[in-house]
């Protein structure tokens, strides 16, 4: 008998014991030979090695779906393993699927080769979620950008709350008014998700749109809206609510699962980052260990799914030479897990966004507003029907037209 | 910890027994490095590992922003409020104090801080239907006595303050009986009170309400300026602790805190007090603010009247709630007046 050749499940495993102990007429003709015999359990071919192949095939499994489905404790019934071995069946027989079905679709573990045109242009063709403060999504160079992790710090009672309640709400905008018309994922650590206030928020930008539509007249604009509504918006946010940073933890290890059952989620909010990590830890060197944990399989989820991770983090003081200043909770090397960083401050009685940190815009300073509709501007726009179209996303509507031109 | 409760591969559950393992905390706060070289498992059944207690410990955790709103799960309800007793005040918060995290109301002295929360205490022990719940309320001083006199000249008017409870009902309410009163002056009384006392109080149910007065005071004196690094872990971890207690067992935690001036404009702006109109700042600065759901204020509006200068419970001069943040409320204020029945807005 020829060797089995290794690459998951080898014949080695297989004690003679077990093979003994469950010997049926089958697999007892069959000795020695079997581990080579390859039933069809996949559309492509079963790893080598696959041990209970034989016995699969005789139990009548034709397809790898039916393997997975069954379970291992209903699959060691059935063709009579251990169910350690069955697990490890499982394990063999998904890794080979995800393999495959990943493999045309350019899957995670290969390298692939992008020329700077080709990230340029999907950068372009990015979607941003709007705010609604036209001066914000000005400095941010469009809005909060999918695919990064953006960071806003603050503290207590500037809005930041606000700004998620805000952006969860406007990323469901439909493609024709601008937006990404996706779904949001909303992590709340704090307890200060109020729904009462996403309500008012939604109602605001379900009125907005409305008053787009009546401006422009459009088809597809009145289709959009009647799937545009208050409910169908707050169905679509899906909130977790997280008490301690293990619990956190748990979650996100959870989401790229949510997030691939949820296909459309475009934006995952964690609010706020800072609060279960700043309290219970002796160890801070655990601490940035499971902060720098965090980030990376934050920035995984942004690109894998293209969604937009945004964070709120608070302040702290940092007591310096001859005063103190406030700066961003969570220590030095955090402030390395985002891309982009907005920081929130008061001057006097105006609220001020700062854009700290960006790869591809400046810093600026600008001032929004807090209304009961939610973030705006502080002043307020202005009501003629052309600049309605083009407060909502400036950025969308050259494209528009040039795709009407085609 | 019994990981056979787990649906485990028996491999995984004997190298979780042979390595020590004894909680999902620990679990996560290792790394998938460290996880493999002490398991001896493959990174596969690492990560297989970690998405089944991650499952374990989240399993039933999504609501829809809409579940949220149309109210069908009691528990999570976000509805429900705790009422304050008067409807202008009650206006001002939509409804009254939130049910799950820490509500903060910092004043001056004698700005009726006190009497907000004793009247607190009164308002929780009535039916659900007319704004409490039902149960009873721990009041904490860490400075004054407990005003006591006070508490009962409130509660034999309490039919005059809640004209739109019936009279049966409000006598039926032996109030004096549920309120707990508990001396905490140092820090180390404090963090017994809490992690004892309290929780076995919230924990039976027989208290849904705990007024702290006054957070400040625990922490002013016992701390130096070097040691501010040290004060700010305390308060971090009995924050941590209050706001556990509140989200288990659904109670709001009212603290009461004082004010000190404030030094320099950023500082007064921080906490956007100039509502208030007066150049003060809550006390125990940015690091208490963070651990906030709510922050009110309370001061003495000076007007001029007959009698400016009335003792707190006669003839009532007039005072401003203000809401300085909150995740629900845009900045506002009303008018109250600290009658002998208790604290009354001015529409």
């Amino acid at each position: 008998t020829e060797p089995a050749s290794s690459s998951g499940l080898s014949a080695g495993t297989q004690s003679p014991r077990t093979h003994a102990a469950h010997a049926d007429p089958l697999t007892r003709r069959q000795n020695g030979s079997d581990t080579r015999e390859r039933p069809r359990a996949c559309a492509e071919a079963p790893p080598a090695g696959f041990a209970p192949g034989a016995r699969l095939a005789a139990a009548g499994f034709q397809t790898a779906q039916e393997l997975l489905d069954t379970g291992p404790c209903g699959l060691s019934k059935e063709i009579g393993i251990s169910r350690e071995e069955a697990l490890e069946a499982l394990q063999v027989v998904r890794q080979e699927c995800h393999g495959d079905a990943a493999r045309p679709a350019g899957g995670s573990g290969a390298t692939r080769k992008y020329t700077a045109l080709e990230l340029l242009e999907e950068e372009q063709s990015q979607g941003f979620i709007i705010t609604f403060c036209s001066a914000l999504d000005n400095i941010l160079g469009g809005g909060v950008q999918l695919t990064k992790i953006t960071e806003i710090c603050g503290a207590p009672g500037v809005g930041k709350t606000q700004l998620c309640m805000q952006l969860a709400v406007d990323v469901q905008i439909p493609e024709c008014f601008g937006g990404v018309a996706g779904e949001a994922v909303f992590i709340d650590t704090e307890g200060s998700f109020m729904v009462d206030r996403v309500v008012d928020i939604a109602a605001a930008c379900v009125q907005h749109c409305h008053l787009i539509a009546e401006a422009q007249q459009e088809e597809d604009h009145q289709k959009a809206l009647e799937t545009f509504s208050l409910e169908n918006i707050l169905s679509h946010i899906y909130y977790f609510r997280c008490r301690d940073y293990t619990e956190l933890l748990a979650q996100v290890y959870l989401l790229p699962e949510f997030l691939s059952e949820h296909s459309k989620v475009r934006l995952v909010v964690i609010d706020g980052i800072a609060f279960p990590f700043r309290h219970d830890f002796e160890d801070l060197s655990l601490r940035t260990r499971l902060l720098n944990g965090l980030a990376q399989q934050l920035i995984i989820i942004a690109n894998d799914h293209r969604a937009a991770v945004v964070l709120t983090n608070q302040m702290t003081t940092r007591i310096g030479q001859s005063q103190s200043t406030l700066v961003p909770a969570l220590g030095e090397s955090w402030g390395h897990a985002a891309t982009v960083r907005l920081i929130l401050h008061w001057d006097n009685s105006q609220r001020l966004a700062t854009l700290y940190k960006s790869p591809s815009q400046k810093e600026s300073t600008i001032a929004y507003h807090i209304t009961s509709h939610g973030f705006r501007d502080v002043q307020p726009p202005a009501v003629t029907h052309s600049t309605e179209g083009t407060e909502l996303n400036p950025r969308k509507r050259p494209r528009a037209e040039e795709e009407k031109q085609q | 910890m019994d990981w056979d409760q787990f649906d485990l591969n028996p491999k995984t559950i004997a190298a979780l027994k042979k390595a020590d393992i004894k909680s999902v905390k620990e679990i996560l706060n290792l790394s998938g490095a460290d996880l493999q070289r002490l398991m001896k498992l493959s990174s596969a059944d690492i990560q297989c590992l970690l998405k089944t207690i991650s499952h374990t410990l989240r399993r039933n955790s999504m609501l829809t922003a809409l579940q949220l709103y149309q109210d069908k799960d009691h528990s999570t309800s976000q509805h429900q409020k705790l009422s304050l007793g008067c409807s202008v005040l009650d206006n001002l918060l939509k409804g009254g104090i939130p049910l799950v995290g820490i509500t903060e109301l910092a004043g001056e002295s004698s700005a009726g801080k006190t009497q907000i929360g004793l009247q607190l205490c009164l308002c929780v022990q009535y039916p659900y239907k007319y704004g409490g719940l039902e149960s009873g309320a721990v009041y904490i001083c860490t400075e004054d006595v407990f005003p006591s006199k006070r508490l009962q000249q409130l509660i034999d008017q309490q039919h005059k303050l809640r004209a739109d409870v019936p009279a049966e009902i409000i006598q039926k309410i032996r109030f004096g009986n549920s309120i707990f009163v508990e001396q905490a002056a140092d820090l180390d009384t404090f963090q017994q009170c809490i992690t004892k006392r309290l929780s076995l109080l919230l924990a039976r149910g027989m208290a849904r309400l705990v007024v702290i007065d006054s957070i400040a005071a625990l922490f002013r004196c016992e701390f130096g300026p070097a040691e501010s690094a040290l004060k700010a872990r305390y308060l971090q971890t009995f924050a941590a602790q209050l706001h556990s207690l509140s989200a288990r067992f659904r109670t709001p935690i009212m603290c009461i805190n004082q004010v000190t001036d404030a030094v320099s404009e950023s500082e007064a702006a921080q906490c956007s007090c100039r509502i208030v109109g007066s150049r003060v700042t809550p006390a125990l600065g940015i690091t208490w603010s963070n651990q906030l759901l709510m922050r009110l204020m309370v001061s003495r509006t000076s007007l001029p009247g007959p009698s400016p200068g009335a003792a707190s419970h006669g003839a009532g001069s007039m005072r401003t709630l203000s809401v300085v943040f909150a995740p629900h409320l845009p900045p506002s204020f009303c008018y109250y007046t600290v009658q002998l029945e208790g604290v009354k807005g001015i529409k």
